[in-house]
Formats: structure tokens, C-alpha cells, sequence
């Protein structure tokens, strides 16, 4: 097929099309008029399940912390410390995440496709890598339980060297975590994995997609 | 400007450029319920930047920038169809007369069918070069070189003659 056809085709196949192509204003105008205004409080909407059930979570862990403080004894200091690491690292993990949704939402797409289209990738993997702080509080998980009144005092060697060695494993783990889910390793197999299991699809989506914009940008 | 003739000239901008929105979301979208939809998110945002126009560039040079960039964050969106502010029942874009759209040459269905198939960003592209754009403006659209443009149409031109070869041999 010579070159020039496909255009004629295309001519062809919208020529039509355009002629009998008509406008609902009235729908036009109320998309604009009220519907435009309503967009933020929609996607605010549809991730406010998550959002609610973050802050109930962190409700929870406040009014644990806030009666450990007000009965105070040198018991609880390993829960005050543990509960307080945890209610922190998620307070940060839900700020953040809220302000790269409202970033991604007030995005102007008014730019080129592939300097838009990175801005907008990269936002959305931002909110995965902010995410990713929330393996932080994996060590606190295994202090939390502790008690002064009877670690390690009343407890075996043993015991002592289970809890430090477990203990020491999570919290190799979690930083380990923590430096290697990037963006650097986004392609490895099991960070894959790791973000689609906890439904983050339209992050590896979105992963895809940048590695399809910097080939697109390479010429040749 | 007054809002209502703002409001005035965005409705005339899109009376005079409807026909690029609808190739646009009906080259991304063969869901009529999704292209509705898809319409829809395209309006809204040339209205949100509709104030901060840069004369500099054609108003087609402006809605090919926003309609390409929506419906390619749309598609790579999770659940997109809920993530639409306001689901229509009545979509922005109609058909005076249906039977407009007519029955289609084996060709053009295969062309169609050839450009869906493209990557999003080999089908911004090649989207443009059918509407004839120079490569200048598609260069501008899109964020690459020239020579760039060049050199990708070419690319995408040869396979789509191949596909044709291969379904018409």
C-alpha cells in the first residue's frame, strides 16, 4: 500500500463523521459548570475507603498510646516506644500518600505528551516509593509486647538471644526493604510481585510505561 | 473577559474542534461507554486549562497536547471507569444521524485495527501524522526532535504496510 493512502483512508473513514458530528451544549456546559468543580471531592471519594481506614487505624493506636501515657509505669516503656515508632511512621506514610493524590490530581496536562506523561508516571510511582516507609515499623512489631517488669530480667538467656536475634532480623529486613524497593530495582521480579500482591497493578502499569517513554525518547 | 464569554469562546473552541476529540477517544477507545466517559475527562480538562492558554500555539496544537495526554493517563488508570468525576447518561458527542458512521471498507477497519494496536505513544504519533500535521507540530506535541518524528513515522509506516500486506496477500 503506498504511503499517502493511509492518510486518504483516514480522510475517508472521518470525512463523514465530521459532518454528522454534533455537540450536546447542555451537557457541555453543566460538565463545565458544575461537574469540573467536583472532580478533586470525587477522587478524594473513591480513596476514602483506604484513607478512612487509615485513620481509624490510627485512632487506635493514639488512644493505646494516650492511656499508656496517662497510666504511666516503667512497665509499658517498651509498648510506649514500639506504639509510638508505629503510630508515627503511619502518620507519615498517610500524608504522604494523600499529598501525591492531590498532586497527581491537580496536574495541568497542558505540555508535551512525553514531558507530561513523565511528570505524571513519576508522581504516581512516588506514592509507591513513599509507601514503602511503612516497612519501617516492622522491628517495632516484635518490641511492643515487652515489659520491663519482667524483660530481661525475669526471662532466660535464651529468650534473650531469641528476642535479640529477632528483633535484629526485622529490622535488617525492613531497611533492606525499605533501600531496595525503587525505582532502580522496579523491573526485578519480586518487587514486582511484592506491589502487585498488595494491588498496586497501576504502579507496575505505570513502571511499563516509563521505560516506554525513555525508549520513545531515544532516537534511531 | 466576562465568565459567560469565556464560557462563550470554550464552547466555540470545542464546536470547532470536536471532530479531534472524538478521532482521539474513539482511536483509544472502541467502548462506546467509555468513550462517553473519556469525552467527558477530555473537556473538563481543556476547561481547567483553558485560562491559561499560550496563544503562542493553534488552539488544535493545544487540544491534541490535553486530549492525547488524558487519554493516555486514562488508560493506564485502575478501575478508570469509576475514577470519572460524573458518569453521563448522555455523552457530550453525538451523531446527528447515526447511520453516518456507515459501513466501513475492509481497509479502513484494518487501519483502525492496525492503530489500536500500536504502543500509546506510536499511536499519539501516528494519530497526528494522518491528521497531516507537519513534523514540527508533531514534534511539539508530542516533546521529541524533529528528526525523531522522522525517523518513527517511518518506522510505524512500514509496519503498518506490512500488517497490510500480510492480511491482503
Amino acid at each position: 500500500m503506498e504511503e499517502t493512502n493511509f492518510v486518504l483512508l483516514w480522510k475517508e473513514q472521518y470525512e463523514k463523521i465530521d459532518q454528522s458530528l454534533a455537540i450536546n451544549k447542555r451537557i457541555l456546559k453543566e460538565t463545565i459548570s458544575q461537574k469540573a468543580r467536583s472532580a478533586l471531592r470525587s477522587l478524594i471519594r473513591i480513596k476514602a475507603t483506604g484513607i478512612v481506614a487509615a485513620i481509624i487505624w490510627l485512632l487506635l493506636l493514639g488512644a493505646a498510646l494516650f492511656i499508656a501515657v496517662l497510666n504511666y509505669s516503667s512497665a509499658v516503656n517498651y509498648f510506649i516506644v514500639s506504639v509510638a515508632a508505629i503510630f508515627i511512621i503511619n502518620v507519615k506514610a498517610l500524608c504522604d500518600y494523600i499529598k501525591h493524590l492531590a498532586w497527581v490530581n491537580s496536574i495541568n496536562y497542558d505540555g508535551s505528551i512525553t514531558k507530561i506523561q513523565k511528570k505524571l508516571v513519576r508522581l504516581q510511582l512516588s506514592i509507591f516509593q513513599h509507601v514503602r516507609i511503612m516497612f519501617l515499623q516492622l522491628p517495632f512489631w516484635t518490641t511492643f509486647t515487652l515489659s520491663n517488669k519482667w524483660f530481661p530480667q525475669n526471662v532466660s538467656w535464651m529468650y534473650i538471644i531469641f528476642q535479640i536475634l529477632f528483633t535484629a532480623s526485622f529490622t535488617y529486613l525492613a531497611f533492606w526493604l525499605y533501600k531496595n524497593i525503587s525505582l532502580a530495582n522496579a523491573n526485578k521480579k519480586w518487587v514486582k510481585s511484592l506491589i502487585e500482591g498488595a494491588g498496586g497493578k497501576s504502579v507496575t502499569k505505570a513502571m511499563e510505561f516509563y521505560k516506554e517513554i525513555e525508549e520513545f525518547d531515544v532516537v534511531g | 473577559m466576562t465568565a459567560r464569554d469565556k464560557q462563550d469562546l470554550f464552547l466555540s473552541v470545542i464546536e470547532d474542534h470536536k471532530g479531534i476529540i472524538y478521532k482521539i477517544a474513539n482511536s483509544y477507545c472502541k467502548v462506546p461507554e467509555d468513550r462517553k466517559d473519556l469525552v467527558q475527562e477530555i473537556i473538563l480538562q481543556l476547561w481547567k486549562s483553558f485560562d491559561n492558554y499560550n496563544e503562542q500555539f493553534k488552539y488544535s496544537t493545544w487540544i491534541y497536547r490535553i486530549a492525547l495526554n488524558v487519554v493516555i493517563s486514562f488508560y493506564r488508570r485502575e478501575n478508570r471507569i469509576r475514577q470519572i468525576s460524573n458518569p453521563l447518561s448522555e455523552g457530550i458527542l453525538h451523531f446527528a444521524d447515526t447511520n453516518d458512521a456507515g459501513e466501513k471498507e475492509e481497509a479502513i477497519v484494518f487501519l483502525q485495527q492496525f492503530i489500536a494496536e500500536l504502543k500509546e505513544l506510536d499511536k499519539a504519533l501516528m494519530l497526528l501524522y494522518l491528521e497531516e500535521k507537519s513534523h514540527r507540530e508533531i514534534a511539539e506535541i508530542i516533546g521529541i526532535t524533529e528528526t525523531n518524528v522522522a525517523t518513527k513515522v517511518g518506522r510505524i509506516k512500514t509496519i503498518l504496510k506490512q500488517k497490510f500486506s500480510q492480511v491482503t496477500t
